[in-house]
């Protein structure tokens, strides 16, 4: 490593193995049981979309009162069915159960294969798979997978007029930032998810708003998540992570929110790996500009008065610059 | 033990940064060597050897003398803080008023709190909140005897509080009041329903008309008890400097997770000195999923053109990557945050402001570390208001944490007393005075004379006047003021006369409002802040 370089914090492009937790709400029903394998698209969990609180009007077998229990009406007893729903079992109080429970369903599918390390319900899954993974800032939306599609180059902005319906389906690489337009049209031509390096407040905002109102239809909407690689302020993809994101075009892929990850759904697939002297500046004027380490620069004085340990970095071959250790980052 | 020793390294691990020290004893004393820090993910140990290499050059023979060669690093001892990670707590009641009188408590811990009622979500909501799995634990309580709000809903509380915890075992569970009474709680508990001592917890009810502070708190900062916790060491490491420079001291943190606000005094006719200290997630610099109420809170601190999009932006960025961007604009963001933190830390420890102000008062975390000094002694001076005199600092080297981990309070004493000189850089001092009644905004309200190295420096003050004067660090002056009328100082006359001392940013005299009042428009803040900010960042032409 070149002197100096390991006081640059290491942002590691590929991470494996991966295990990634699916959140359940009280109601939604684990169709999963522990150690069980799943492959790709096999129902985890049924989900409820209208969560409600409901009293459990019937009487419950001593046997099945057990929070968390999944609970229904015995059969043949109409009048209870048709009175009670059928759901979670919350808590007893005043002699009477409490489920949780709601009308519409949607199924929670898993992104990518593997094996079931936890269940819980009311709290969530946990999928194990030895896979990798790119790490992101975070997700919105729900776990989703498609093919890898690169739509723009890593520095560029998406354009809802260039997003088709040659992209249902697909997960897209949108390059530096996209706007809540394409988002939206992204959504409306069966795209199953973005990729970003990064999405202001005023587009994160639409998004949960286009999610909770798509909750709230009666249909509901195939899942989609945008993937946000660096965080809300507009800069390019990195380059050793878009040189990931190419060599994967066309395979499949997984988006997870928790940890905010991209599955690359094929442990075996050769990615190449960064190189070691590169260094990214993460904020401040100079934000996702990429370099050449040369080596520490002690401590320098910057804009503003403010004196911070620096290292010196080569752009595109022009004579070294100090850059405060904090705006540097690098990849292993 | 540090008796025997040499070299020491002193580690602080925080959420943002992790800062190294070495200290060394040549001689009969131990001595800061020198200090480094790099963003949080960087290994201590590379940090360690890159400052111990800069020492080495700077003096081979200091660095001889303490052993400090290339080979003997990892064996070191060191002296180690860290930030604990923020924990979340659900505080569940069951009207919107008593959720909020433990809310109050509650954000005077360390906890990161998210209050619901039956008021104001349903069962099955509440059990989600309960069951999420970032949260550690789960606090329910009701009066004794229950308000008239309270009756109706307590035993589907307790049944439903009693379930959760039957559901994750790793839930620690705060019962107040009656809960613990209720058939509900002993029937969906089980049939041990008092349960691990050390899981299920007991404590005070929800009084009529104070909140139960003290006890629950102690209650909720017990669970979070971590001996290297770097923040809560703070407050032993102000103790002891408070009992051995004999001075009324406070310290201001603010972090990434969490402020702290110790005020420490000297023990008095051979007593032990005493403290109180308020740790407070209120108080992190960014909180985690900034809203639009933070936003606004950092946008009237700002003078820049950033819209609240923008502003959001440009907080997440700080919230997820803290260490970056401590330059240029990005330094005025990080204090303007820095105030509304302090604000928020201020609003939380009213107790401790009534307080007189202390003689010396320490400002601490990651936030300030790399501001300019004047920027600092703004920012302290905008947000925590009281009138009076206090010589402010600071701890660059991130010591205090760590020597505050040290159990035995004559060792830390003993180690304090060694590099009380070398751990804290004095800023200057702040004079605030009030109660100068209306009167407009360029009135001459009085003189002040500044005596120092045998010279006597004039300043006629106006009204509302926020002025630095020139005072080099570590020398002391006597500043007098005479005011045309009478105002408050250290306490009410038309002349006072109080000890200073100088430092990096000089003296700064606040005749400003307390509390500060800023102009609701937002042209005529900005112009107001920025002509205050002119002081504060000079040779910057924004």
């Amino acid at each position: 490593m070149p002197t100096g370089l390991e006081l640059v914090r290491a942002r590691p492009i590929l991470v494996g193995p991966v295990e990634a937790t699916f959140p359940l709400r009280p109601g939604d029903r684990p169709l999963v049981a522990l150690g069980e394998a799943v492959v790709r698209g096999a129902p985890l969990a049924d989900r409820v979309r209208d969560p409600r609180t409901e009293v459990v009007t019937g009487r419950i077998e001593p046997g099945a009162a057990e929070p968390g229990a999944y609970w229904a009406p015995p059969p043949g007893r109409r009048r209870a069915a048709v009175e009670t729903a059928r759901g979670e079992l919350l808590f007893r109080s005043g002699g009477r159960w409490r489920i949780g429970t709601g009308e519409h369903h949607e199924l929670l599918e898993a992104p990518f294969p593997g094996i079931v390390r936890e269940v819980r319900p009311g709290i969530g899954i946990r999928l194990h798979s030895p896979a990798k993974g790119i790490l992101g800032r975070e997700v919105l939306g729900r776990p989703t997978s498609g093919r890898l599609e690169v739509l723009a180059p890593r520095d560029r902005e998406v354009r809802a007029s260039e997003i088709d319906v040659g992209g249902a389906g697909a997960i897209l690489v949108v390059g530096a930032h996209i706007d809540a337009e394409a988002i939206t049209r992204a959504r409306a031509v069966g795209v199953r998810g973005i990729v970003v390096a990064a999405l202001g407040v005023k587009e994160r905002r639409d998004v949960l708003a286009s999610e909770k109102r798509g909750q709230a239809a009666v249909h509901g909407l195939p899942p989609f998540a945008i993937f946000v690689l660096d965080g809300a302020v507009r800069r390019p993809i990195a380059s050793p992570v878009m040189a990931v994101l190419e060599h994967l075009a066309g395979r499949a892929v997984a988006i997870v929110a928790n940890p905010p990850c991209l599955v690359i759904d094929d442990p075996d697939a050769e990615l190449p790996p960064p190189e070691p002297d590169i260094v990214r500046v993460v904020a401040g004027p100079l934000v996702g500009a990429e370099g050449r380490w040369v080596g520490l620069a002690g401590p320098s004085r910057f804009a503003g008065g403010v004196v911070l340990e620096a290292g010196l970095v080569r752009f595109a071959g022009r004579p070294p610059v100090a850059v405060p250790l904090g705006d540097l980052e690098r990849f292993v | 033990m540090t008796r025997a020793l040499s070299a020491l390294a002193v580690v602080d691990t925080g959420a943002a940064t992790t800062s190294v020290a070495l200290l060394g004893r040549p001689g009969e004393r131990w001595r800061l060597l020198g200090s480094l820090a790099a963003p949080a993910g960087v290994e201590e140990d590379d940090l360690l050897a890159v400052l111990a290499s800069r020492i080495r050059v700077a003096d081979a023979p200091l660095a001889e003398a303490v052993g400090l060669g290339p080979a003997g690093l990892g064996a070191l001892p060191r002296l180690a803080s860290r930030s604990a990670p923020p924990r979340n707590l659900v505080v569940i009641g069951a009207s919107r008023r008593s959720v909020a009188l433990l809310e109050a408590v509650a954000a005077r811990t360390a906890w990161q709190v998210e209050g619901a009622s039956t008021e104001t979500h349903d069962p099955r909501e509440m059990s989600e909140l309960a069951l999420r799995s970032d949260v550690s634990a789960v606090l329910v309580a009701a009066g004794d005897p229950p308000g008239p709000d309270e009756r109706a809903a307590l035993d589907d509380l307790a049944g439903l509080v009693a379930a959760v915890a039957r559901r994750r075992p790793e839930l620690r569970v705060i019962l107040g009041g009656s809960i613990r009474g209720r058939r509900t709680w002993t029937e969906g508990f089980g049939t041990d329903a008092a349960g691990d001592p050390d899981r299920i917890l007991g404590a005070p009810a929800i009084g009529p008309r104070k909140p139960p502070d003290e006890g629950l708190r102690s209650v909720l900062d017990g669970l979070l008890a971590d001996p290297l916790d770097g923040r809560r060491a703070l407050r032993a490491s102000a103790t002891s400097l408070a009992d051995l420079l004999d001075r009324r001291i406070e310290l201001l943190e603010v972090g990434h997770d969490g402020g702290t606000r110790v005020v420490a005094a000297p023990g008095a006719a051979g007593d032990d000195p005493t403290s109180a200290a308020v740790m407070t997630a209120r108080g992190a610099l960014v909180p985690p999923d900034p809203d639009d109420a933070l936003v606004d809170q950092v946008l009237a601190w700002t003078t820049g053109s950033l819209d609240r999009h923008r502003m959001g932006d440009r907080l997440r960025e700080l919230r997820a990557i803290p260490w970056s961007d401590p330059a240029g604009d990005g330094a005025r963001l990080r204090l303007a945050a820095g105030r509304a933190a302090l604000a928020r830390v201020a609003a939380v420890t009213p107790d401790l402001s009534a307080l007189l102000a202390p003689d010396l008062t320490i400002i601490a975390g990651g936030c300030f570390a790399a501001a300019p000094a004047r920027a600092i002694a703004l920012a302290v001076a905008d947000t925590i208001r009281r009138t009076g005199a206090t010589q402010l600092a600071t701890d660059p080297a991130r010591l205090l944490g760590p020597i505050g981990t040290i159990e035995d309070p004559a060792e830390r004493r003993a180690l304090l007393a060694d590099i009380a000189g070398d751990l804290l850089v004095p800023l200057g001092s702040v004079v605030l005075a009030g109660g100068l009644g209306a009167r407009r905004t360029d009135a001459n309200v009085g003189q002040l004379t500044l005596d120092h190295d045998g010279v006597a420096t004039r300043h006629e003050l106006t009204a509302g006047e926020l002025a630095i004067l020139d005072l080099a660090p570590g020398v002391p002056a006597l500043a007098t003021f005479e005011f045309r009328g009478t105002a408050r100082v250290v306490r009410r006359a038309r002349r006072v006369a109080v000890p200073v001392t100088g430092g990096l940013a000089g003296l700064l005299v606040d005749l400003r409002d307390i509390p500060l009042r800023l102009p609701e428009r937002r042209d005529r803040r900005r112009a107001l802040l920025a002509a205050w900010a002119a002081l504060a960042w000079p040779g910057d032409d924004r």
